[in-house]
């Protein structure tokens, strides 16, 4: 194992060398990045990829047709399937590229999406910074914040991929998807809250290696939270805010809508809010009337699926139906029209119209 | 020769006129009183472009607002034609009005046929001129003389500014050649000159492109008014043109050159940054303020709508995420390395955009929005850059334009990945083609734009294809036919050989020995009975030289020879030229020759066979389009979809339109005569396709005829011929002085007024009567879907 590590030693340096015009532009691009140049001798030098021979065990694509290789995101290191089953079978081991410490694990391996390693980077940390700054156009008040803000996303995904000042960003990252996810619980309805939350904090815990132990405090925090939900209502959470010092919410971008949260979901109405109350009278329980006695009384309307109240409504239905409505004037109004003047049909029309907006054809059934 | 059309006098500049050219212009003239858009088809060889030009000359002259013209034509030599006939006109005009009129006429081309400067104009290439030349004359260039450092500059171009703006050069009309003449005397720029001139001339004529290419128009032709009147002559490809000029065809070599040009922005950014930071900064504020200014000058009806650069797109601001120079880089690269990613798969690929934009999305967190603004965004951080070497971000430009366009259009557009090459090949050489289904996009904004655009040419049949296919409407369809004293012209069509077997060039039959011994039969008997040259045109190059080879193992091609030189067009267009020439020197002396041409190539577009040089033309076999072509399939989809146009209407439309092409290609005058023979028994249920104009000279005997009886009716038709004829013969009947003009105007008149017909006699066709068809389209679907099947 050694062995092949000190072998391998010499080929950064030489393929350096020989892809001349891959390498000088990643290091144009470090150049650009402020840092110290030192810092990019262990950035790895990515490899052309034109290439087919495996720079680990050496066996190249034509002893081997369907070789396929593989990269770790962690360090973006190439090298072939058989290479990787040998050596992180047994569990997470050093890359085996010379001058790279860093610790892999198999799990994490998978087919190289981008031709260039770079873009390849790239897009793996615009997938993460995508996750946690997912504003919309919709979420801000106009578009020139809207642009302020895409561009506040791309320098910080530049900061990212270029390595300036990669702590400070990820703790701007890491405070503001507190916030969002603090928000985000205080807007929705209690029930699916509860569910995302814990959904959340599952993915978190699995999910983030590079999340610092006072992450893992307020994550706790957080669940302590869930018996008492009102309390996170104020927005910029106060604990995160207060653990994280300097930064409190990460990013402030202006012109930010309020998320509104959503009206708690109302009963199913199958009329559609349209109901049939009566206008022109209150239905009581019951009628003490002589006239109704014998009805009650008699037996087989004593019956199930008979109701006295059915019959009352009918009746007092049949009484006041005929209200509100004037047939000498809506008559007058069409005798009018008949008469063919027009103009005063029309005003008469119009007048019964507008006067007669109370006019309320109550059908009942 | 001076008349009166309703109220407005015309000068014309020949003695004598041909009726249907005064039909033509009458409905010219109707067209542009009413304003609206036409479709008009008359015969190759009856003086077009000449009644065009007096007649709407004429038209300017006559109304005060003198709107101008905008002539566009395809070729070079076309537009030379068009100039010079307009110098004629104009020449003819001063003499007979005794004063001359302030008139300019332009002609505008590429700066590689323009350019005087000594050494650019030695290079062969048009687009290194074109780099070289924007490389002396950018403005930034000057900027930089002017501030004392060392840059080459174009005496020729620094010589136009001492001018005055608005008369760089003399009224008249200016050929091409008058042009560089003109240009070498006062030290001045023609092709500058050209430019800048145009909104000051009467007359622009120019290609196709300047108007329909959306790079192009943008530049040379967005200042143009709104009530120029546009003619598109030759205009039976123009569907074509407008597909072309929005298609992109990526391939891994230039994605790999627009890597290198992204990489050479990028240092270009670096390097600013260091020196001129400011530049980029204000750049980058001009940016946050959106593309306002475009968007206030196309407010006021300014410029013409681009569709590369759509209205809504100048409304809004430039996304924040491609605002600064080095994040819009690094969008580029992204773009660049997933379409490379795209090229590596090994199955063919057709997607519509939005499924594009989705993958797109997923991959590489692209949005649509970006996107779109990406061609537009180029431009400004190229003209930041101040960069002189333009044709190296060609490749970078493209895909910028591919960005903007599949961002843009949802629907009319498809992507297709073609690994291979051909079917059989292994090796992947993947093509990203994307195609632009839709016609009417390219021409839409022209359409829009201008008042009157006037679609014209030799053979537009059937006339409502392209108002459906380009999608606009007209106020004005019409084809006229030539009126002849004589019957100078025979159309056939052979559809069976000697020996009674038909001959197609049908897929399943066209390489049956019998077939092809047919078809040698009927080239031998035409090349010993046709006086000079003979032109033959194939469907494809493909069978042409499979049936060549085919006819050498059958000693036809020995026959031939006894008879006539053989020549045969390629693809190369140097040999073909020579071949042309080789042609013309063998009609001249002797016995004459043979041309075997292929009916899309280059010579069945632009050559004339008049007179001597082509008294017979054969189209052997209907010259549909290679039906196996996935873009092709999918345009005929997208036709069937949106516009109701069959598949199988589509492709013989095609077919017949180039068949008539070809067919033109021998008639160019009422003095000249030909015979048009078409071989293949499928143009039996074709003729109602052809132009008006040769569905009437063909007989209801001549449509089924076997090799022998076709020889018999062409040699009774060529001895007619010999009988001794002048041109005064014709006078009265199919040329009019100008009695005998306004004896016809006033009987026009007096039709008018009692009802009757007079179509005939100004040699209109008649009215198109509508066939009834099936809705499944009878037998001929089968046909054309068993070829697609193929």
């Amino acid at each position: 194992m050694s062995k092949a590590a000190t072998r391998v030693g010499a080929t950064p340096t030489k393929r350096l060398a020989e892809d001349g015009g891959a390498s000088r532009l990643s290091s144009s691009l470090h150049s650009l990045s402020l840092r110290s140049p030192s810092k990019s001798t262990s950035t790895p030098a990515f490899a052309d990829s034109s290439s087919d021979i495996c720079p680990v065990c050496k066996s190249s694509r034509y002893l081997n047709p369907n070789m396929k290789f593989l990269v770790n995101p962690e360090c973006y290191h190439k090298m072939c399937e058989s290479c990787v089953d040998r050596i992180f079978s047994h569990g997470p081991a050093p890359c085996p590229i010379a001058g790279c410490k860093r610790t892999l694990r198999k799990a994490k391996f998978r087919n190289q999406t981008f031709e260039d390693l770079r873009v390849e980077r790239e897009v793996d940390i615009r997938r993460r910074v995508a996750k946690i700054l997912n504003k919309t156009e919709e979420d801000f008040d106009t578009l020139l914040n809207y642009n302020n803000y895409l561009e506040t996303v791309e320098t910080t995904t530049f900061n990212l991929i270029y390595k300036i000042d990669v702590e400070a960003t990820e703790r701007r990252l890491q405070a503001f998807a507190e916030v969002q996810r603090a928000e985000a619980l205080s807007t929705l309805p209690a029930s699916q809250a509860s569910k995302i939350r814990s959904v959340s904090s599952t993915q978190q815990i699995t999910d983030s290696k590079q999340e610092s132990s006072t992450d893992r405090v307020v994550l706790k925090k957080s669940a302590g939270q869930r018996k008492v939900p009102s309390s996170s209502m104020s927005t910029p959470d106060p604990f995160s805010g207060a653990e994280n010092g300097d930064v409190d919410s990460g990013f402030n971008f202006h012109g930010l809508k309020k998320r509104v949260a959503p009206e708690p979901e109302k009963p199913y109405d199958p009329y559609g809010g349209w109901s049939v109350e009566p206008q022109y009278f209150i239905l009581q329980d019951d009628y003490d009337v002589e006239w109704l006695k014998h009805t009650k009384d008699e037996v087989k309307n004593a019956a199930g699926g008979y109701d006295m109240k059915d019959f009352y409504t009918r009746a007092l239905c049949d009484a006041f139906s005929g209200f509100g409505v004037f047939i000498d004037e809506e008559m007058t109004a069409r005798d009018n029209q008949a008469s063919g003047d027009a103009v005063i049909g029309t005003q008469t029309a119009a007048a019964v119209a507008a006067g007669g907006r109370d006019v309320h054809m109550d059908d009942l059934f | 020769m001076k008349f009166f059309i309703d109220e407005s006098p015309v000068l014309f500049p020949y003695p004598r006129i041909y009726p249907e050219q005064y039909a033509y212009m009458c409905d010219l003239k109707r067209t542009l009183d009413a304003g609206g858009h036409c479709v008009l088809e008359m015969p190759s060889g009856t003086g077009k472009t000449v009644s065009l030009l007096s007649l709407i000359v004429a038209y300017q002259q006559f109304h005060p607002e003198k709107r101008k013209l905008i002539y566009c034509s395809r070729t070079m030599s076309e537009i030379e034609k068009a100039l010079a006939e307009l110098k004629a006109l104009m020449k003819y005009r001063t003499e007979q009005l005794g004063y001359e009129e302030e008139f300019r006429g332009l002609g505008l081309t590429s700066r590689k046929n323009l350019c005087l400067h000594p050494s650019v104009k030695r290079e062969k290439s048009g687009s290194v001129v074109d780099a070289r030349c924007r490389s002396l004359t950018a403005g930034f260039v000057k900027e930089k003389k002017e501030r004392g450092e060392d840059v080459e500059l174009c005496v020729y171009h620094d010589n136009l500014d001492l001018l005055e703006p608005h008369n760089l050069i003399p009224p008249g009309v200016w050929t091409l050649d008058g042009m560089l003449r003109y240009g070498e005397q006062q030290k001045q720029c023609p092709y500058f000159t050209a430019r800048r001139m145009m909104p000051y001339c009467n007359v622009i004529i120019y290609s196709y492109h300047y108007l329909l290419d959306p790079k192009i128009a943008e530049r040379v032709s967005k200042e143009l008014s709104k009530d120029c009147i546009v003619v598109f002559d030759e205009a039976h490809n123009i569907d074509n043109v407008c597909i072309e000029s929005l298609s992109i065809d990526l391939t891994e070599d230039s994605l790999r050159k627009a890597t290198r040009g992204v990489n050479n922005l990028d240092r270009k950014i670096t390097e600013m940054k260091s020196t001129d930071a400011e530049k980029l900064q204000n750049e980058y504020a001009k940016l946050v303020e959106g593309l306002r200014e475009a968007e206030e000058a196309r407010d006021e009806n300014a410029f013409m709508a681009n569709p590369v650069l759509p209205d809504d797109l100048l409304k809004e601001a430039v996304p924040g995420n491609i605002r600064r120079a080095e994040h819009f880089v690094a969008f580029l690269k992204r773009f660049i390395e997933y379409l490379k990613t795209r090229m590596r798969v090994l199955h063919v690929i057709s997607e519509t955009p939005p499924s594009f934009l989705n993958h797109l999305r997923e991959l590489t967190f692209i949005e649509r929005k970006p996107l779109r603004f990406c061609a537009e965004r180029l431009t400004s951080l190229v003209r930041t850059l101040e960069l002189t070497n333009i044709e190296d971000f060609q490749p970078l430009q493209e895909v910028a334009t591919f960005a903007t366009l599949v961002a843009t259009y949802e629907s009319g557009f498809l992507l297709i990945l073609e690994p291979f090459e051909s079917e059989t090949a292994t090796v992947p050489n993947p093509v990203l083609h994307f195609t632009c289904l839709d016609a009417a996009i390219a021409i839409k904004p022209v359409f829009e734009r201008f008042s009157s655009v006037i679609v014209t040419s030799g053979t537009m049949s059937p006339l409502d294809m392209y108002p459906r296919m380009l999608n606009f409407s007209t106020v004005v369809q019409e084809s006229f036919t030539m009126t002849l004293a004589r019957k100078s012209f025979l159309p056939m069509i052979v559809d069976r050989g000697n020996d009674q077997t038909e001959v197609t060039s049908q897929f399943q039959n066209r390489n049956d020995p019998p077939v092809v011994r047919n078809y040698g039969t009927l080239l031998i008997e035409f090349c010993k009975l046709t006086p000079d040259g003979v032109v033959v045109f194939f469907p494809s190059y493909l069978y042409m030289e499979s049936i060549i080879s085919m006819w050498q193992g059958m000693g036809i091609l020995d026959t031939v020879w006894k008879y006539k030189l053989i020549l045969v067009e390629t693809p190369d267009a140097q040999e073909t030229s020579l071949a042309l020439e080789t042609y013309r020197t063998a009609c001249n002396n002797g016995r004459g020759a043979v041309l075997l041409c292929v009916a899309r190539g280059k010579v069945s577009e632009g050559i004339d066979f008049d007179h001597h040089y082509g008294r017979t033309v054969l189209c052997i076999g209907v010259p549909f389009q290679y039906t196996e072509s996935r873009i092709l399939k999918a345009r005929l989809e997208f036709l069937r979809e949106t516009y109701r146009i069959r598949e199988s209407d589509f492709l013989s439309f095609d077919a017949m339109r180039h068949a008539a092409q070809c067919l033109g290609r021998v008639i160019r005058g009422k003095d000249d005569y030909g015979i048009m023979v078409l071989a293949d028994r499928r143009f039996g249920r074709k003729i109602t396709q052809l132009p008006k104009w040769i569905q009437m000279g063909m007989d209801a005997k001549n449509d089924k005829l076997s090799i022998d009886q076709a020889v018999g009716r062409a040699k009774a038709f060529l001895k007619e011929m010999t009988v001794p004829w002048s041109r005064s013969e014709q006078e009265g009947m199919s040329t009019w002085s100008l009695e005998e003009l306004e004896k016809h105007q006033a009987k026009k008149k007096e039709a008018i007024i009692q009802g009757a017909d007079v179509r005939m006699l100004e040699g209109r066709a008649e009215a198109m009567e509508v066939v009834e068809e099936d809705e499944f389209g009878g037998a001929d679907i089968d046909e054309v879907m068993a070829d697609l099947d193929a």
